[in-house]
């Protein structure tokens, strides 16, 4: 029987790993995602998942176990936050370049300095290009629910690709809501047992990794490329069979909230949708036509379905959690991605952004006030006046 | 975890002769090392004396870089490449997925011999994170380091091995430092043996001496849980040394002290091939040409260093190295 539990987004995410079935799990403590493995650690320790869990030295060494351990042809768990992401760096492109198809957690935390526990898309968002696939939960259902998904997708024999499993740190990672559990014979319809191509093996001797000359290196970059373009339908056919299997609604790339008459959007990723959604309820019943566009992933970027959902807004305004310093807009880096996706409409919005959520910074319902009345003024003016606002930085307006 | 599971443990026999060592090939010809490579033979030896039932870990080195050119390895076993740093990482993880497979009924073979063909770079230098963490937390795992002296493979570097007195590209003897490289190496045993509960068995060994090399290998596999070996590799391009003078260099390292073999087994030491007479250093040093700046005072250090060195096997009582005991599968909790 599927069962209703309260669990916060880091014991949510344990759940979907214990689902899936992982077989192999390396943890490193770091707050906030250290819960995670936490509740897997007690898991194996009385009988409930029978799993190796190794405790790695280090970030590092967490995302070189799983990958050996996905290379040998198990399916790995690991996951972190924070500098903890950024210290595991150089593994993620052997990772994704070996296409093995390992997960890792990330609930986010600040990088440093100073030492901040807070929430902030700064540490995985540093990682996003290393050709994993990428993207927020909004609820710990959502946590559950992608930790499943994301392996369905990145074991794919078409797809081959680690994935990062994000949630914000403390909002998600630690508050609880409800999740719905299901039953494990509904998991292992969804997801077949893991089957590596060429597994690193004995009654299989490949070599795995060898040096290339630079002439066989643009040709495997395309090929890695040309993944990320199977990688829609792929996502489309997985959420199809989620959402028949575990009874829920998911769009495969978007949620979109009022999005239908919306004139402006905010276009925003993870938790703080949240409360995008109820500020949005009360602006409409100020008369302000606002809507949001939440990117369920950002690896692969969903340009088409983003162009689809904003082109019919006036204006659009990116919530960015994670900073981009001297970058085009020196702020944060989701508009550079929205605004390439609107470029070529014939009459394309307004795009511009706000830095909020930083360091762990609640972003209140009257954040999101003001920020649509920037919105509104430059849906009026016609006009971009500032590529970015710094929320509780700027001028009144 | 917890349950006692049978994981169907290789045992490989001792090898009695170089006569009757396996004829199978497992490194084969047609890769890109010098000529004259110590490694290169090396690993060739390792390979033999594994057999297929084996999977390689090679963190990035000569190793890797001089071997293993796309579409053309010299591997005949599995084989993965790891970054310098994570060899030993690699290897838990895959050593791990072992484990769980074999439980779960997904692989029915004997339990593989995983085995990271290190350099010393990736021992014990930028490696060292990773070899402490699988040798602390018990893997089934032989971590090999083939000590060349030098990050050979970027074009002779200084680590962690290279020898007092090395010119290394960065230890360049100069006006003001004579003797190139100042310090004295690591002693990478002795970080093994030193803080890790698990380890049980570790010895070193040399390119020159094949049979002890093969049969510490194969020891080494035959131990439930970490192990690890050095291996002297001598580097002729490193070195500075006459090709052909490989084996040589390994022999007279072992004859003059700059290099033991001992094997460390539960707690004891058992030195082998100790010279009757050790030679003056300095008859290991004139063939290379990575010593040829030193002058009179640099060669005594290096005298005093091994002479220290020396004082301690003397202190230890003296076995041959003991063959491999015979024994069944062995089961594991």
């Amino acid at each position: 029987m599927a069962q209703e539990k309260m669990l916060s987004g880091c014991a949510a995410a344990a759940q979907g790993a214990k689902f899936a079935e992982v077989e192999v799990i390396c943890s490193f403590p770091i707050r906030p995602y250290t819960a995670i493995m936490m509740e897997l650690a007690r898991m194996v320790a009385n009988g409930e998942l029978d799993a190796e869990f190794i405790h790695g030295e280090g970030e590092h060494a967490q995302v070189s176990v799983a990958l050996g351990a996905s290379a040998a042809g198990a399916r790995a768990y690991t996951g972190s936050s924070g500098v903890g992401v950024t210290y595991a760096f150089e593994v993620y492109s052997p990772a994704a370049g070996g296409r093995y198809p390992l997960q890792m957690a990330i609930a986010d935390r600040t990088l440093d300095p100073p030492g901040d526990f807070g929430s902030e898309h700064t540490d995985a968002m540093s990682a996003r290009d290393q050709g994993w696939l990428m993207g927020w939960a909004a609820t710990p259902q959502e946590v559950f629910d992608n930790t499943v998904i994301n392996y369905r997708v990145g074991e794919d024999p078409r797809i081959m690709l680690p994935q990062f499993v994000c949630q914000d740190g403390y909002f998600l990672s630690h508050i609880p809501d409800k999740v719905i559990l299901p039953e494990l014979s509904q998991v292992r319809e969804f997801l077949p047992p893991y089957r590596a191509p060429h597994p690193l093996s004995p009654q299989c001797p490949v070599s795995h990794g060898p040096q290339i000359r630079p002439d066989q290196g643009a040709p495997m970059d395309a090929q890695r490329a040309m993944t990320f373009l199977d990688l829609p339908k792929v996502i489309e056919k997985a959420t199809d069979d989620f959402n028949r299997i575990f009874g829920r609604n998911y769009d495969p790339f978007l949620e979109k909230y009022k999005m239908e008459d919306a004139e402006i959007a905010f276009f925003i990723q993870g938790a703080h949708a949240n409360t995008c959604k109820s500020a949005i309820n009360h602006l409409r019943s100020q008369g302000v036509k606002a809507g949001m566009v939440r990117p369920r992933w950002i690896r692969p970027w969903p340009t088409e379905q983003i162009t689809e959902a904003l082109s019919q807004v006036k204006v659009v305004g990116c919530v960015e959690s994670s900073t981009s310093y001297g970058g085009a807009t020196r702020g944060g880096n989701l508009i550079h991605e929205v605004r390439t996706s609107l470029y070529d409409l014939d009459k394309r919005p307004l795009v511009t952004s706000f830095m909020a959520g930083l360091g762990g910074d609640v972003i209140m319902l009257e954040d999101f006030y003001y920020m649509a009345k920037i919105l509104t003024q430059m849906a009026k003016d016609k006009k971009t006046h500032q590529l970015v606002y710094w929320v509780g930085f700027e001028e009144e307006i | 975890m917890t349950q006692a599971f049978d994981y169907k443990k290789q045992i490989l026999e001792p090898i009695k002769s170089l006569r009757g060592a396996p004829r199978e090939e497992m490194y084969l010809p047609g890769h890109r090392t010098c000529s004259g490579c110590g490694p290169a033979l090396n690993y060739r030896l390792v390979a033999k004396a594994a057999g297929k039932e084996t999977i390689f870990i090679g963190p990035t080195g000569c190793m890797y870089v001089a071997n293993s050119s796309y579409l053309c390895t010299p591997y005949a076993v599995a084989w993965i490449h790891s970054q310098i740093t994570n060899g030993g990482a690699v290897a838990s993880g895959i050593e791990a997925a072992y484990k769980t497979l074999m439980r779960r009924g997904k692989y029915d073979g004997p339990f593989p011999n995983v085995i990271v063909m290190a350099g010393d770079g990736g021992s014990v230098d930028i490696g060292l994170q990773a070899m402490s963490g699988l040798m602390y937390r018990g893997h089934d795992v032989l971590f090999i380091c083939y000590d060349n002296e030098s990050y050979a493979n970027t074009g002779i570097q200084t680590s962690p091995t290279s020898p007092y007195g090395a010119n290394t590209t960065f230890t360049p003897p100069g006006k003001l430092i004579p003797e190139g490289k100042t310090l004295f190496p690591k002693d990478p045993p002795q970080l093994v043996i030193g803080g890790h509960p698990a380890v049980k068995y570790v010895a070193t060994t040399c390119v020159s001496y094949p049979l002890d090399l093969m049969n510490k290998v194969r020891k080494a596999l035959n131990y439930d849980g970490p192990t690890f070996l050095h291996m002297l590799a001598p580097c002729p391009k490193g070195w500075k040394f006459d090709e052909k003078l490989t084996l040589d260099m390994g022999r007279l390292a072992v004859e003059t002290g700059m290099w033991t073999i001992y094997e460390w087994e539960n707690g004891q030491y058992k030195y082998s091939h100790i010279p009757k007479k050790y030679q003056p250093v300095g008859e290991y040093m004139k063939y290379q040409g990575r010593f040829s700046h030193l002058k009179a005072e640099h060669i005594a250090r290096m005298q005093a260093f091994v002479d220290a060195k020396i004082q301690r096997i003397k202190a230890i009582p003296v076995e041959a190295p003991v063959p491999t005991p015979k024994s069944g599968s062995k089961s594991r909790a």
